[in-house]
Order: structure tokens, then sequence, then C-alpha cells
């Protein structure tokens, strides 16, 4: 048994039961090797965006400067069409603002040039992009089949009732968003969740207490 | 114990290095024989890398089965316009979670398999398409591909050659209907991801209204060894129509859920019963549902002599899909998990067709009354109904992947419904 001793729980969010594998956390999840990505994001084949990944949001950000600016022309060159380089930055500034509101669809739209309209109609499509501010921790609990087979929909319900808050709504000391997902991919290690880019996998409704501390004092 | 579970009847060739953190290194990767592949398929050159895929009979992992060899021969000959290959990593059926393994252990060998396809094909562009929550696979990725590029493993002259073959990753933003081929190109696009009218065919007018192939994650991953060791080889496992190995996504019921690799046409029972360490607190077996949430429900008559390939799993009533096998056991609530089901459809459908976007939601809504108790045996016609309406009627299959589930359990779970509805009737006499 090697997982972190200060992990308070029986699921240190990894897949796999703790006590019967021998690889640690970081060995599993790729974070030893993976480490810190770089600001400007690498190489530009590899300078990816991700939706919602800091637990500190800054709703005013500048659309983009500094390193952003810098992963944002990195992205432009990967792709042969304008359009084509939405999503990603899109992504880009979700990650950077936490949500993506109508004023940052119009900015989107005029650093790439498109209609304001065109963008909206991505931006609705997507499940991910927040369309309203969420907690420091958006917390999306699986509750499709393979999860439901294995209590998806209680652990839904410990985590609703242990952060006080409605589905969606957030906490009112800002930390927690709890909503409802759809299948994560990780349907053999149930009940997947995934708390702002960390996935959680084997969590039972009564891990959420511990799991909910872990976060407040030690973030994700 | 290493992660993650391994039996010994498994047969692990494209999951050979889960549970090994050095694979993910390109040096690592290298010292367990990996871009092999990649060196035979410029040395035997493009038509014949189509020919020993075509030979080994692959077949298409993410869910049609297609055969890919004849996928790559619909692109048409290397001209003026540019060629795409998409990776599919935008692993969303419900059930299926065998792609997230296949990257975040094994990297390069989703690289390697990219590159030769991308070389067979005259593609000099392959994009990898991951879904927006797989925050940690698409770090894992990122950092690989950067390296294959430090390395001259992609990119400009790869391996001294004169083939260039650029390699994106490119992250999602959350949508079930992108993993459907066309609704992955407009995506890729940047427009929202609804699927496409066909023809015109990816092969014709793909992404970027360019010829564009798109493959699975795990029949990419299967590229190297095929091309490495020849179609023939390939074909030592597995039946005549399903050669190789498949990874089986076990989820539900089981004792020791995972991806387990085994040749194709594996019994079910044995799967279960043997390979997943038998059901989950000894518990009986009520139904399987062979392929991800899309295909039919099988119940344990028609489990006991299936085999797990694509013949075998449709000879007994459903769909081998992408062999996401969700087993549910005797306590199951088969009503309330079918709404489930398509709750999900209805959450995910893209509204472009009316069958889907009005049926699925009505689905819903019936299969939670007859769940609440208020149902009654004219809803199962009307289930039957909407189903019949909704198979075959729209642009893509997510609509018919809706009606699977419903129409099946009907058939194999008629005493089910019926004691839901006639319970509510028996307390209101009582």
């Amino acid at each position: 048994m090697s997982a972190p001793a200060r992990v308070p729980f029986r699921n240190p969010g990894w897949a796999g039961n703790t006590g019967e594998f021998d690889l640690t956390e970081a060995e599993v999840r790729g974070t030893d090797f993976v480490g810190e990505r770089p600001l400007d994001g690498g190489h530009e084949s590899a300078a990816p965006s991700y939706p919602y990944m800091l637990p500190d949001k800054d709703p005013d950000a500048v659309l983009f400067e500094g390193p952003y600016r810098e992963r944002f022309e990195k992205i432009r060159t990967r792709y042969p069409t304008a359009r084509a380089a939405l999503i990603p930055t899109l992504n880009l500034a979700q990650e950077l603002r936490g949500h993506v509101s109508p004023e940052t669809m119009d900015e989107v739209a005029a650093l790439l040039g498109l209609a304001s309209a065109e963008v909206r109609g991505t931006v609705t499509f997507y499940t991910m992009y927040n369309k309203r501010p969420v907690g420091r921790f958006l917390i999306q609990v699986c509750t499709n089949i393979s999860c439901s087979l294995c209590k998806g929909e209680e652990v839904l319900e410990a985590f609703l009732r242990h952060t006080g808050t409605e589905l969606g709504e957030t906490s009112g000391d800002g930390d927690f968003t709890v909503i409802e997902v759809e299948c994560l991919a990780a349907c053999g290690f149930p009940v997947a969740v995934q708390i702002n880019s960390r996935y959680y996998e084997n969590v039972l409704p009564d891990d959420v207490p511990a799991l909910l501390q872990r976060l407040r004092e030690h973030g994700e | 114990m290493a992660y993650p579970y391994v039996h010994e009847r498994e047969v692990r060739m494209i999951s050979r290095n889960f549970g090994d953190p050095a694979a993910r290194t390109l040096d690592g990767y290298r010292e367990r024989g990996g871009y092999k592949g990649l060196e035979r398929a410029f040395e035997i050159g493009p038509a014949a890398v189509i020919d020993e895929v075509k030979a080994s009979g692959l077949r298409g992992r993410g869910g049609a089965g297609f055969p890919t060899g004849l996928k790559w021969s619909f692109m048409p000959k290397a001209g003026v316009k540019p060629h795409y290959l998409l990776c599919n990593a935008d692993e969303s059926e419900p059930g299926t979670f065998k792609d997230r393994e296949l990257i975040r252990w094994d990297p390069h060998q989703l690289i390697e398999g990219c590159l030769i396809a991308a070389y067979a094909m005259g593609s000099r562009h392959a994009y990898i398409y991951l879904r927006g929550e797989f925050f940690e696979a698409s770090q894992v990725m990122a950092r690989a591909v950067e390296e294959a590029y430090e390395r001259g493993f992609a990119g400009r002259r790869i391996l001294g050659s004169e083939n260039d073959i650029e390699v994106t990753v490119h992250v999602g933003a959350g949508a079930y209907i992108c993993g459907e081929e066309t609704g992955l190109m407009n995506s890729l696009e940047g427009r929202r991801g609804e699927p496409r009218v066909k023809p015109p065919f990816p092969a014709a007018v793909g992404v970027y209204s360019m010829p564009t192939t798109i493959n699975n994650v795990e029949t990419l991953a299967a590229v190297p060894h095929i091309v490495e060791h020849g179609g023939e080889w390939y074909r030592q496992w597995g039946t005549d129509k399903s050669p190789g190995t498949k990874l089986f996504c076990v989820s539900g019921h089981v004792e020791k859920p995972g991806n387990y690799e085994l040749p194709l046409g594996f019994p079910m029972m044995e799967l279960i019963e043997d390979v997943c360490g038998g059901m989950a607190g000894g518990r009986a077996l009520k139904s399987v549902i062979p392929g991800g949430s899309s295909v039919p429900l099988m119940d344990v008559e028609d489990c006991r002599e299936c085999t797990l390939c694509y013949e075998g799993v449709e000879a007994a009533g459903s769909m081998l899909g992408c062999a996401s096998v969700i087993v549910m056991d005797d306590r199951t609530n088969i009503v309330r998990e079918v709404r489930r089901m398509v709750q999900f459809y209805a959450h995910e459908s893209c509204g472009q067709c009316t069958p889907c976007r009005e049926g699925t939601p009505w689905m819903t809504q019936v299969l939670r009354r007859i769940e609440a108790g208020g149902g009654t045996e004219a809803d199962l016609d009307t289930l039957l109904d909407m189903s019949a309406q909704m198979t075959g009627t729209t642009i893509c299959v997510l609509s018919d992947s809706a009606a699977a589930p419903v129409v099946s359990s009907i058939e194999k779970f008629r005493d089910e419904y019926l004691a839901l509805i006639h319970g509510a009737e028996r307390a209101e006499v009582a």
C-alpha cells in the first residue's frame, strides 16, 4: 500500500481500490511524469487548452496577454481556419475566467474575426462551458448507467447534502458547485466524480465528507 | 499487485504497457519495442501498409466494426488537396473506459499508430480529438507528442525520411455526439457538433471539406503491432470474421471490473465468472449490455452461449459495439436503468432531427411514469411505437441507440415493467 498517507479517505482519486495495487497515485495518474506544464504551453502541437482547470479564476482577466497570448498564438498555427481555433480559444478563455459570459463570447469573436452569433451557437452546444460563474470547485458526479448501478445517485445526494447546495447552485462560501454529469469514461471505477480537472474514482457516499474536507484544506 | 487487474488468459498486446509508468516516455516506449512498426511502414511503403492492415482483418474498435484497411483504401490518391487523419478519443459511450487507459499508459503507441495511418493515406496532419474532461490524459498525450517532435518522430522529415506529418492534440468541450464521426468533424471546425448527412462520406469531403479518415484510439493502437509483425500474425487471435484482440471494459456488478485484453470470440460467461472474478458479492446475473449503452440488453439465456466477437454477439441478439460489458445483478431495477440511459440520450440529442429531439425526452417521461408506478400496459405499446419511429429515421444513430435498450428491455424483461404497472394497481385495490 503506497498511496500517500495524508489522504484521509479510502479512495485517493485514482483508478483502483486502495490496498490492492502497489503503484503510487502519481504513477497511475501520470502526474510524476507530466509535472508542471510550461506556462506558454510548450510546443505548439501540444499547447492545447482545457476548459476549467484553475480553482482561482479571474472573471476580468484580459483575453489574452503574457503566456496566455503565446498559447493563443500557438493554437492559431495548428488550424487551417480561424473558426477551427474557436473551441481551443474558448477553452483558454474559460481556463482564465472560470466561465464564458456573453461579453467573453463577443471578445472571442472579435479575436478570431467571427460573428458573435457563431460563437454563441458553439458555446451553447457544449456542456463544459459554464454560462455563469461556478464555485472554486466544480463537482461533477456521474450518474450514468455504470455509476448508477453502483450508487451514483446516492453519491450525488451526499455531495448536495454535505455542501448544502441545490443542484447547479453555488454554496454560500463560493467554494462548491455540484452538478450531475453524463458518463466520464471511468465506468470500471464507479462512482466517477470530476472535480475541476481531476477525476476521483471509486467514490462511495461515505467518502464525501472527507473528500470535501480535503478540498477545503488542500485544494484540488 | 500491479495496476490494473491482470488475468492470465489475457493477450496483452495494446495493453502490454498498462501499469508501467516508465513506458510513457519515448525512450521507455522504444526499450519496450516501440516505433518498430513505423520504421517498417517507411520501408515497405504506403500501399503495402494498407495491404497489411487489410490482411489483418482489423475492424474499427469504436463501435461499428468497419474493416479498417478497407476504410483506409477509400481515401483518394494524394493530390493537391490536403488529407487529414483524425483520431477519435472523444470516448463517451456509457460503459466505455478503454481509450483513457490507452492514452495515459501508452501515449506513444497511439502516436505511432497515427503516424503509420497518416503515412499510409498520404495525410500530413493528424488531429487527436480528446474529450474535454480528459485533463490528465491530455497532459500525458501533450507531453508525449512534444517529445516525439523533439526527437524527430513527428513534424518535418520524420526519422530522417522525406515524410512530414504534423500531430496536434485537440481538446473538446463536452458533448457525447462529438464521438460521431461527422459530429467530431464539425466540432473540429469550431462548430456545433451536429452530425452531417452522408453522403458525401468523409473520405471525399471530411474535416475542412477535405478527404478525411477517422479512427478510434484502440484501432490506431493496434496498427503498429500489425505493421511490425504482419497481418497474418494478427489473425492468430480471434475468429475468422473478428480477428485479433480487443479490450473489454467490464463495469457494473462484478468483483473485478476493469479493462481486459482478450482474443475476440471469448465466451461471455467465462469473462464474467473467470476473468472478472464472478459477480460481486456472489449474486446472480440478471442482464448484460455487451457493447455500451447503445446496444440491446441481453438476458441470462442470451449470455450463456454468447461468444464475444462481432458475429457472436449479433447472433445473441445484440451488438459488440465497443465491447463495453455492463453487468447487472438480480437486484437491478431494469426499468430504472433503462430510463437512466434514455435520459442520457435525451440530454445528448443534438436536436437536428425531430424523431430524436422529441422522442428521447418523451420516452424518458413515459419511463419515469412507469418507474413511479403510474404506468399502464398501453405505455409499453407507446414506447415500442416511438422506438419504431426513432429507428433509421435520423441523420445519425443516436436515436436508434436510445431505442435499442427500450425495445430489448420490453422484449426480455416485460415482467419487470408489468410488475411496476400492476404493482401500483394492486396497491390501490388493497
